[in-house]
């Protein structure tokens, strides 16, 4: 079986703080292994999404999984600071969220899609210059499925992280602007706008993958 | 005419684009988005558009399985620790 990775020292404080979640009384020792019991059943609810976000997040499956593992252990060791029928899964995404920033903040990425102030409904705009439809019940689905989910996700990553992360959490998640704002240690309000800002430029990186994906041709009329 | 002087305009609505298609606008603004796109062909197109864009994101980053023995592995690793340590003073 391989080894449970050390947790790196500066990760310690993945961990919440009883101040962050709540504070609750010291489990004795003989409670271990019915503690343990608990957070695994918690655990095991959360751990495909949980693997998931840290694919997304690290890009490669032992990276996602050594994230998942450090966090469960950080997880299990403060679970005494969990309040039991709160929020498991934002509370065991902010430790994987902490870990994820931990280990990869001296690998900061650059992003490649540009920052400057993007028009609203970009995409919407885009589309309809070159032939795209921009009506109907499901008008994007046409340029996202030529995109396919490679290229959907290599829009997301030209993201800076302020605003892929949030929106990983949302658009694979399904949190709550709350769940975010717990898992990111934030307040509403800035999940809230960074969120906006966030799609905003992910429709910018999304029809730059295009074009350089040749799905889109912004001379002429795709054609579909 | 006093049942129309509460409709929002476009750029009222658009405002609200957001927090409309994330269910986060109270009853109230949520009614009034509604009416007015109930009446508005071009916001229509734009919140649909919009929401076409989200849910299609959504669906390509589908959620993606774990191996199927992480969660072994992981519960393995925590046999024999203690979920809360006794005070170590720091």
């Amino acid at each position: 079986m391989p080894a449970l990775p050390e947790p790196d020292a500066r990760m310690e404080s993945a961990v919440p703080s009883p101040q962050m979640t709540g504070t609750a009384p010291p489990r004795a020792a003989s409670e271990a292994p019915r503690e343990a019991a608990a957070f695994e059943t918690l655990l095991s609810a959360v751990v495909d999404a949980a693997y998931g976000y840290g694919f997304r997040l690290a890009h490669n499956r032992g990276d996602a999984e050594d994230l998942v593992q450090e966090a469960a252990f950080l997880a299990f060791r403060g679970f005494g600071s969990f309040e039991p029928g709160s929020n498991f899964k934002a509370w065991f995404f902010k430790i994987l969220t902490n870990c994820y920033r931990s280990k990869y903040r001296r690998e900061r990425r650059r992003p490649t899609v540009d920052l400057d102030d993007t028009p609203d409904l970009y995409l919407y705009a885009r589309s309809g210059e070159v032939g795209f439809p921009t009506d109907g019940p499901d008008p994007a689905a046409a340029l996202l499925d030529k995109l396919g989910t490679e290229r959907v996700v290599a829009a997301l990553d030209q993201l800076p992280d302020e605003y892929r992360i949030v929106s990983t959490l949302y658009f694979m998640q399904d949190f709550s602007y709350e769940e975010i704002a717990c898992a990111l240690e934030c307040p509403v309000g800035t999940v809230r706008s960074r969120l906006h800002r966030g799609r905003k430029i992910l429709q910018k990186a999304l029809w730059q993958v295009a074009e350089e994906a040749g799905v889109v041709h912004p001379a002429r009329s795709a054609e579909l | 005419m006093s049942e129309h002087s509460d409709r929002m305009t476009c750029e009222e609505a658009f405002r609200r684009l957001d927090d409309f298609i994330d269910r986060q606008l109270n009853p109230e603004e949520m009614r009034l988005v509604q009416e007015h796109l109930a009446v508005c062909a071009k916001c229509t197109r734009e919140f649909t558009f919009e929401t076409s864009v989200i849910n299609g994101v959504r669906e390509k980053l589908s959620r993606i399985e774990a191996p199927p023995n992480l969660l072994a592995r992981i519960a393995s690793s925590l046999t024999g620790q203690s979920p809360t340590p006794p005070d170590d003073g720091g």
